[in-house]
């Protein structure tokens, strides 16, 4: 009998995976029972599982990387042929470890971070939970069950973007009193939390819709499935539904990874702890959409095989990442506020991977793209968590999030001065030492080779982007470290809050981080060709998408003896053009301070104009609001005012009469008595019986 | 004859065994308190479950639902009952410790329930009309008492005396049902009834087909069809709400195990187009309760109602069941999550009626902050009965209305009866929501946290558990319930 649960049992097999994310919720489910104990206890447990968690993961490391694949079944509703299972192969085996160790650094400097909270039970459950349903979305090897963590994912958020939710005047984001088209721009964390949940939702309506339309003609979830026999695809080709529906999965990656036009929760969502802030841009929540296109991009692109082209959908995937990616370059160029504009940043490097895995799709040489975005995704998760982790000891000292409310603070942080160089590097490209930059150089040698329409308008937008990038990390370090103490910190401390450095606790994790974005980045380009040779095997082995040997070397000569060979000379010069110009000019205005920058907006109509044009976020967020919350509410307001006062209610009785007059008909017949009861009952007999007559 | 050891037999003895021991010891026993009574009956339910558990994982029980003639049975459609109903016996009971602290004669209300579990379980192993008919008996006349139990409450005693008055109506009909059946086949072993019943000629068919509706009139009566379900409400809001559970998720559910033994397969040997006539009762009873329950204002009543509806569903399922294949199973499936949903519900009102002593809708206000736990289960059991996603009601509902879209190639009319239950289920939303509504949404008297009653809490935790785990990993009761479907193509036919 199938209910025994031996088939169960061998289903599992290999049980390190199902570990991977089974060990975060199991993590989440005794949190609170711990907490009933010693609420300090709880973020241990919260590390000792993730910890765990990221054993079992780093275990699969070598077999993923001979290009050996996982992949077990289990029944999960099998009366409509639905199964659930785990999917190890090279792609999530890597994603789960950069997901996995990052968070259990995360976790490790949450124990220091939220020391004192009165709520460490609920932030340890919801950490836990987080973790566990970003897991389940990178070892999910259908649909469905992805769905269930990237719900989970979401709901996760919601609950730590708002965790501080008696909404004090410390925890809110923006300028208090600031307006934008008449809309404050000043969210408390519960609305901010609501924010991120109804606009990640948009995407996720679109991608359960999607998901449904492939399952409709496939008839599974599965990936490997979907691989295997691709006859669904002709089917919809034929009926010009294919690349609809792959449009609207990639509306799920776009609200969860806040691309454009669904970016702009992100930034509310710092309202939340700074290590959730780390967790969501460096491991969990925006990752998952990046992931999300790693997984269906070969999938889709595989299709060219059978002659259908799917040149569209990877032509929005790469002007999505290429517009998100300057757009929210340019903002974060002027906003005061320190996670701000890491927040920017963030959306603005996922903007890069989508690219790169946009344009991987449109060139012969998908692997190059592929290779490029995942790098980036993997550098990016290094140097952003340390700089978040690192921001929040500062706010955590400080006692404010404006930056200009710091300010000399290098002789006083020395330890978190010299990680935020090393990691901030790293966003800036700093070349040849920083993963950042062979990342960074990777992408726009794939996108300058590509030899779409598109490579080169595209490859203009990332060198600005980069331009753009090296020149606000500059600044908010130069705004943070360099120059004169704030007047903020001044009247600390008068009142005898002296500033100091973080504890052990704290910068232990990101100091690792940090450490490794500059030791992996020494052996950037040998890191590089790793993963390159290992995706060519993967997407060989199990889509057969074939790239030749002589890969990223496409008619470029040795450079400098050899130790660049491969790298695309055109890219390479632009990435230090771009570190070399962003980095000068945010040098000349907030570390050597030669010119004020201040007057120097204020010096000029246009860059003044500039300056407000990107403050007010480019009046995006505003227009949104107008468009989807006030302007509805209006509406709202005058339909039930005008529509249902008058029409509704004066004419249209119809529904709501009979389904009172039904209720009222039912009521009477219960009258209570015996005696018509048995009267009815009688009756009953007698139509029962003329019913079976007929 | 049927081994000593097989489950119905052992059932009966553990069950039956401590049922007479508890109001001896109560006698025996000087000292006062309830607890003690409670914890023995939990015993016994808890190794009987126990036993079934064994006996299916040993394979001790054959699979399906089989004939024999014998009249008893140990088959896999019997233990599937088995366990629905020894799952509510355990909810009551512990859902009662606390309800019953303090209130007269706790021996012999836990020997009760006891003994009116056997009767259910006995129904579902019946192969016999007559022994079926005494297993009914069986579990009947414990609940007429139990349902009378507050004797100084006037709506108690009243429930008890409606519910009797129609308990001793119904089973008249069974009687007479079962004595055509003798009449015209010279037999009461259930397949030798059926067997007859299709070597009929043309002429004795009318009698036949009276037999039929009068047992389903019979049965009717106890799963609360439409219209033999005017007792019910009026019954179970008068009965103590752990009674309610008992009545609403128990006998409730043995009467569909009485329809599916004797009914359906009967029915399906005489080829009747009776599908079209429990299609009409399942559409009248879902529409009926649903909209009766809109109205009520009193949290048991509403439930009651509530049940009247979700019988609907579930014959859904039975009136497919000749022409599609996941019909029944479909139908056990809701069974069984409908016990513990409807259970779960009334335990709730139970807590809240011990703590708070209301039932009144407008009373509930607030109940999220004062008793979050309690607040909570019922919340998720009601929403469960509405079959929101992804809780067990939702995949019950879904394989439900399945079964009658699926039954469309045959019949066209099918399609309608899913139609029905989603409008249906949107409508019980209404007054579902309504409750959560309250619960959450309105400000009460007080915010001040109660203490919740211990055995409710164990209870609601028990059914959360159950009700969102079969809700995200479904399989293993769908597949449990496929394997207790009667075997449709082994029965005889009259072609």
């Amino acid at each position: 009998m199938a209910i025994l649960p031996f088939d169960l049992v061998s289903g599992l097999g290999d049980l390190r995976v199902w570990a991977i994310w089974i060990l975060p919720f199991a993590a989440a489910l005794i949190i609170p029972a711990f907490g009933k104990v010693s609420k300090r206890s709880t973020g241990w447990v919260a590390v000792a599982f993730a910890l765990a968690s990221a054993i079992s993961a780093v275990t699969l490391l070598p077999g993923a990387l001979g290009n050996h694949e996982i992949h077990n079944q289990i029944p999960w509703i099998s009366s409509i042929g639905i199964k659930a299972g785990v999917l190890a192969d090279p792609l999530a085996v890597i994603m789960s470890n950069v997901v996995a160790w990052i968070s259990f650094l995360i976790f490790v400097y949450s124990t220091g971070y939220m020391k004192g909270d009165k709520d460490l039970t609920r932030f340890f459950f919801w950490m836990a939970f987080f973790l566990g349903s970003m897991q389940l979305i990178v070892l999910s090897d259908n649909f469905l069950q992805l769905f269930f963590g990237w719900e989970g994912v979401g709901l996760a958020s919601y609950a730590l973007v708002g965790f501080w939710y008696k909404d004090k005047k410390k925890d809110h984001v923006g300028v208090e009193g600031r307006h934008v088209l008449g809309l404050m721009d000043y969210y408390s964390p519960t609305h901010s939390g609501m924010k991120a949940f109804i606009m990640t939702k948009v995407g996720d309506v679109m991608m359960l819709a999607g998901m449904f339309l492939i399952f409709a003609f496939a008839g599974t979830f599965g990936f490997r499935e979907l691989t295997a026999n691709t006859s669904w695809a002709t089917a919809m080709a034929a009926q010009h539904l294919l690349i609809p529906a792959a449009v609207l999965l990639f509306g799920g990656a776009i609200g969860k990874s806040a691309q454009f036009p669904l970016n702009e929760w992100l930034l509310e969502a710092m309202t939340g702890p700074t290590a959730v802030s780390a967790l969501i841009h460096a491991a969990t929540m925006v990752k998952a959409g990046v992931f999300l296109v790693a997984r269906l991009a070969p999938l889709f692109f595989a299709l060219a095989a059978i002659g259908i082209n799917m040149d569209q959908f990877f032509e929005i995937i790469a002007w999505v990442g290429a517009i998100t990616a300057l757009l929210l370059a340019t903002q974060g160029m002027v906003h005061p506020e320190i996670k701000k504009v890491l927040a920017y940043s963030t959306g603005s490097q996922i903007g890069y991977m989508m690219m790169a895995l946009g344009v991987a799709g449109l060139s012969k040489q998908f692997v190059d793209g592929y290779t490029a975005g995942f790098f980036h995704l993997i550098s990016h998760a290094m140097f952003k968590a340390s700089l978040f982790m690192a921001a929040g000891s500062i706010l955590h000292i400080v006692g404010s999030r404006f930056m200009t409310d710091m300010g000399g603070l290098r002789k006083y942080m020395k330890k978190t001065y010299a990680f935020m160089w090393a990691a901030g590097l790293g966003l800036m490209g700093a070349p040849f030492i920083t993963t950042g930059f062979w990342s960074k150089d990777a992408i726009f040698a794939a996108v300058y080779q590509s030899g779409n329409t598109w490579a080169i308008p595209i490859f203009a937008i990332a060198v600005i982007t980069a331009v753009i990038t090296a020149f606000y990390t500059t600044r908010m370090i130069g705004l943070v470290f360099f120059g004169n103490k704030s007047k903020h910190v001044e009247d600390m401390e008068k009142e005898g809050h002296h500033v100091h450095e973080a504890s052990p606790s704290m910068w232990v994790p990101y100091g690792i981080l940090a450490v490794l974005t500059i030791g992996v980045g020494v052996m950037g380009l040998a890191f590089e060709h790793q993963i390159h040779d290992l995706f060519v095997n993967y997407l060989g082995s199990t889509f057969g998408i074939k790239s030749s040997v002589e890969t990223v070397a496409m008619g470029s000569q040795p450079l400098l003896g050899g130790f660049l060979e491969g790298v695309n000379p055109v890219a390479l010069m632009a990435s230090l053009a771009a570190f070399a110009i962003g980095f000068g000019l945010g040098y000349v205005f907030y570390i050597g301070r030669f010119v004020d920058p201040v007057k120097f907006v204020n010096s000029n109509i246009f860059f003044y104009a500039l300056h407000k044009f990107f403050l007010n976020r480019w009046y995006l967020n505003a227009l949104i609001y107008w468009g989807f919350v006030v302007a509805p509410l209006y509406v709202a307001r005058g339909l039930y005012k005008y529509f249902e006062n008058f029409v509704l209610e004066g004419f249209n009785v119809v529904p709501e009469k009979t389904m009172a007059g039904g209720a009222r008909i039912m009521q009477a017949t219960q009258t209570g008595v015996s005696q018509s009861y048995l009267y009815i009952f009688g009756v009953g007999i007698l139509i029962v019986v003329f019913l079976l007559l007929i | 004859m049927i081994e000593f050891t097989s489950t119905p037999i052992m059932l009966t003895l553990i069950l039956g065994a401590v049922g007479v021991l508890i109001p001896v010891i109560n006698v025996a026993r000087k000292e006062k308190g309830s607890s003690v009574y409670g914890v023995i009956a939990l015993g016994a339910l808890l190794a009987a479950i126990g036993f079934v558990v064994y006996q299916i994982l040993t394979k001790h029980v054959t699979p399906s639902a089989i004939f024999s003639s014998n009249v008893l049975v140990d088959d896999t459609f019997g233990s599937f009952f088995a366990i629905a109903m020894l799952i509510v016996g355990i909810m009551t009971t512990v859902g009662s410790f606390n309800y019953m602290r303090g209130r007269a004669n706790p021996a012999v209300y836990y020997s009760l329930i006891l003994l009116s579990s056997i009767g259910m379980i006995l129904i579902a192993y019946s192969t016999d009309l007559v022994m079926l008919f005494i297993a009914w008996e069986l579990m009947s006349i414990p609940t007429y008492v139990l349902a009378g139990y507050l004797k100084k409450d006037p709506s108690s005693n009243e429930a008890a005396i409606k519910y009797f008055l129609f308990g001793a109506l119904s089973s008249g009909i069974i009687i007479y049902g079962i004595s055509i059946a003798y009449g015209l086949t010279g037999s009461t072993n259930i397949e030798q009834v059926i067997v007859g019943f299709s070597k009929l000629g043309p002429d004795m068919m009318p009698l036949a087909i009276l037999a039929v509706g009068m047992f389903i009139a019979g049965f009717g009566f106890k799963i609360g069809l439409v219209p033999f379900h005017m007792w019910l409400p009026d019954a179970y809001e008068g009965s103590p709400p752990t009674i309610a559970a008992l009545l609403a998720a128990g006998t409730k559910k043995a009467g569909f195990a009485a329809v599916l033994r004797v009914i359906i397969m009967g029915a399906i040997a005489l080829n009747l187009h009776w599908a079209f006539a429990l299609a009409v009762i399942a559409i009248v009873t879902m529409t009926v309760g649903n909209l009766a329950a809109i109205k009520q204002r009193n949290l048991t009543r509403m439930l009651a109602y509530s049940s009247i509806g979700q019988a609907g569903y579930i014959l859904i399922g039975l009136s497919v069941a000749p022409i599609s294949p996941i019909g029944i199973q479909a139908s056990l499936f809701h069974i069984l999550n409908h016990s513990v949903m409807k259970a779960a519900a009334f335990i709730a009102v139970a807590g809240i009626v011990t703590t708070l002593g209301v039932t009144h809708i407008e009373k509930i206000k607030g109940l999220g902050k004062r008793m979050p736990i309690t607040a909570l289960g019922l919340t998720i059991s009601l929403l469960a009965l509405a079959g929101v996603p992804p809780l067990n009601g939702f995949w019950s509902k879904l394989m439900l209305f399945g079964s009658a879209i699926d039954a469309g190639h045959t019949l066209s009319w099918a399609p309608y009866l899913a139609v029905a239950g989603v409008l249906n289920s949107a409508l019980s939303l209404a007054y579902y929501g309504w409750i959560i509504r309250k619960m959450y949404f309105e400000e009460g008297e007080s915010n001040k946290r109660l203490k919740e009653p211990k055995s409710v809490i164990a209870v609601m935790i028990f059914s959360i558990i159950f009700i969102v785990g079969i809700g995200v990993y479904p399989d293993p009761v769908i597949e449990f319930a496929k394997s207790a479907v009667p075997i449709m193509s082994g029965l005889p036919s009259i072609h």
